[in-house]
């Protein structure tokens, strides 16, 4: 009789542990009003906030170029990233980026508003933890999780099925600026199999490369952006004529519009349409006959 | 020097310069190889370098800095003022301003032709200004301080515009319509403003008589039979193609006509017209230096060259200022 009744009583109190735990989590760490004020948190907060949780989200997330959920994003006040907008919206927790609007992020601080700053010098390495660190801060744990696991694997699976070569590539850019080393475009482009030759040459972060050093190289492929609403003369630099006149260059836009400029789930879209574009200029055997 | 060399000489400089700039670039290409790839064409690398980018490069820094100098020529000239420049005097900001106005808006879609067209009413717009000034109250100060007021407001609307526009990236090009540059040019841009300036040139080179028969005042030039109302239109559009056309494409480079003409001048006969086309070549070299400098001077990246000819000319500007004050006490 002993042992079952003991064994009752401690399950019981593991029950009331666990109900404990379940019951004063969420009141004192769950945030009800959530606000975002950067372009790359509010990719991660509106893929993982429950409904109702996420109170606002930055302009630019509604602009097609940027943000690939845009749509997703019409739903949601913005914001400018103001320090006064987050003030009227009184949100118990403010989630935006480590470099952009720096004396805001101080003065929310000083103001007593809880603050979390992600940091954008991310590779398609970090961004796993950054949607577990997100998910956790929101009480979705499980749901980052998943989210995170099924992008690690699949990133996998697309690196598995690489063969032959690897095609050289260039990211180009308004004004001629080109990812290099320590960039997510570097990132993407190495797990879709190509080799980033602003990265060979050198390039650390976002930097100018000149136009002659693209057709010195000849790489296979020139990413180049979309045009935006209103022309810039910037956006005509990886639409050079000499650019143009490069006889075996795939040149495009290639990714989704809007799918690089964060690290969030949906670089997953970048990443598939890359390696589609690989597996079109260096098929595996067997493959190129289908 | 003897004058009759002057011309002559300033033409194999500028040629020398023009060589030079051809062989200055990123892309680590031999002489050989240059000269294969500017002269036989194909798709090799070379080829493409010499033709699409530094050809260009070097064609628009010939016939700009021919431009802005026969501007600053013809308007020292015309105005009788020593520190007449199509820079200084607000011609060039407005232009920017003209066709920032245009382009940026997406009026014209994203048609090149935007810049040119809102270059030239911008400049055109500029000269008749500054010209009702100088008609009122012919003094050197008042022009020079409308030119000033004319560029600060040029300035700052040229940078509102760009701040303004929808395109995020839009503001990242107002320093290029401050401080001019001749990067990543193409034959594009030649086609776009080569015709318009050299238009520019034949309506100054008709101004010649015109002008020197003003160096003896308006009167005088009456009596000698100059129709002051046709000197002044083909002045006034000359200038305006000239400095248009090639802030169209370059953005505000200032000061190419304000120091030329005067390192030039005492070695001419110091009749304006004589002082037209050796202004020009000497613009054309100064500015052809100034882009071989901006590409060599930092290792990584390249400077807007407006800064360059600023560093050379705001200097050269004070010391004309306070040499023309000496001379009036």
């Amino acid at each position: 009789m002993r042992k079952p009744r003991r064994k009752s009583v401690s399950h019981l109190s593991g029950l009331m542990l666990l109900a404990g735990a379940l019951l004063a989590a969420p009141a004192s760490a769950t945030p009800k009003r959530v606000m975002s004020l950067n372009l790359c948190t509010d990719q991660l907060a509106m893929t993982l906030a429950a409904p109702g949780q996420l109170v606002s989200v930055s302009f630019l997330a509604k602009q097609p170029s940027l943000s690939m959920l845009h749509e997703e994003a019409l739903k949601y006040p913005a914001n400018r990233g103001r320090a006064e907008e987050v003030f009227l919206n009184d949100p118990d927790l403010v989630v935006t980026g480590t470099y952009s609007l720096h004396n805001t992020t101080s003065l929310l601080k000083r103001l007593g508003f809880a603050v979390e700053e992600f940091s954008f010098v991310q590779t398609l390495d970090t961004i796993p933890d950054e949607i577990r660190r997100m998910g956790s801060l929101l009480g979705q744990e499980e749901k980052a999780e998943k989210i995170a696991r099924d992008f690690t694997s699949e990133i996998e699976s697309i690196k598995k099925k690489q063969c032959g070569r690897r095609p050289t590539v260039i990211a180009y850019d308004q004004n001629g600026i080109a990812p290099g080393k320590g960039t997510l475009a570097d990132s993407v482009l190495q797990a879709a199999g190509f080799d980033n030759i602003a990265a060979d040459l050198g390039v650390v972060g976002m930097a100018p490369f000149p136009i002659e050093e693209v057709i010195a190289t000849r790489p296979d492929v020139i990413i180049i952006g979309r045009p935006g609403e209103t022309p810039t003369l910037g956006e005509r630099v990886p639409r050079h004529p000499a650019i143009a006149a490069l006889p075996d260059t795939r040149i495009g836009s290639f990714v989704p519009q809007g799918s690089w400029s964060c690290a969030s789930p949906s670089v997953i879209e970048a990443v598939r349409a890359l390696a589609k574009l690989r597996a079109e200029i260096a098929p595996c055997p067997g493959e190129a006959t289908q | 020097m003897k004058r009759a060399l002057l011309v002559p000489v300033l033409m194999v400089l500028a040629l020398a310069l023009f060589v030079l700039s051809l062989l200055v670039g990123p892309a680590d290409l031999s002489l050989h190889d240059s000269v294969i790839g500017l002269f036989a064409g194909g798709s090799e690398a070379a080829s493409i370098i010499m033709r699409e980018i530094r050809l260009p490069r070097a064609l628009l820094g010939v016939a700009i800095g021919f431009s802005l100098g026969i501007s600053g020529a013809v308007l020292q000239g015309f105005l009788r003022n020593p520190l007449a420049e199509p820079g200084i005097i607000g011609v060039s900001s407005t232009a920017a301003l003209g066709a920032v106005a245009i382009f940026y808006s997406g009026l014209a879609g994203s048609s090149l032709y935007a810049l040119p067209a809102g270059a030239l009413i911008g400049a055109l717009i500029a000269v008749l200004i500054l010209l009702a000034l100088a008609a009122r109250q012919g003094s050197t100060l008042t022009l020079i301080l409308a030119g000033v007021a004319l560029s600060s407001l040029s300035g700052a609307l040229t940078s509102l515009v760009l701040n303004l526009s929808p395109n995020p990236f839009a503001a990242y090009e107002i320093i290029f319509w401050l401080l001019g540059s001749l990067k990543d040019r193409s034959m594009e841009h030649v086609a776009l403003a080569l015709p318009l300036m050299a238009l520019g040139w034949i309506l100054i080179a008709f101004s010649a008589r015109a002008i020197d028969a003003l160096s003896l005042g308006e009167e005088a030039a009456a009596s000698m039979g100059i129709h002051m109302g046709r000197a002044r239109l083909l002045i006034v559009v000359g200038v305006a193609l000239c400095v248009g056309a090639a802030t169209a494409v370059v953005g505000t480079i200032g000061f190419i006509g304000l120091v030329v003409p005067h390192l030039i001048r005492p070695l001419t006969d110091r009749l304006p017209s004589s002082l037209l086309l050796p202004a020009g070549l000497g613009g054309a070299a100064l500015l052809l230096a100034a882009d071989i400098a901006a590409r060599l001077i930092l290792a990584a990246g390249e400077l807007n060259v407006g800064v360059l000819t600023a560093l050379i000319g705001a200097p050269f500007f004070l010391w004309l200022v306070t040499r023309a004050r000496r001379e009036m006490l």
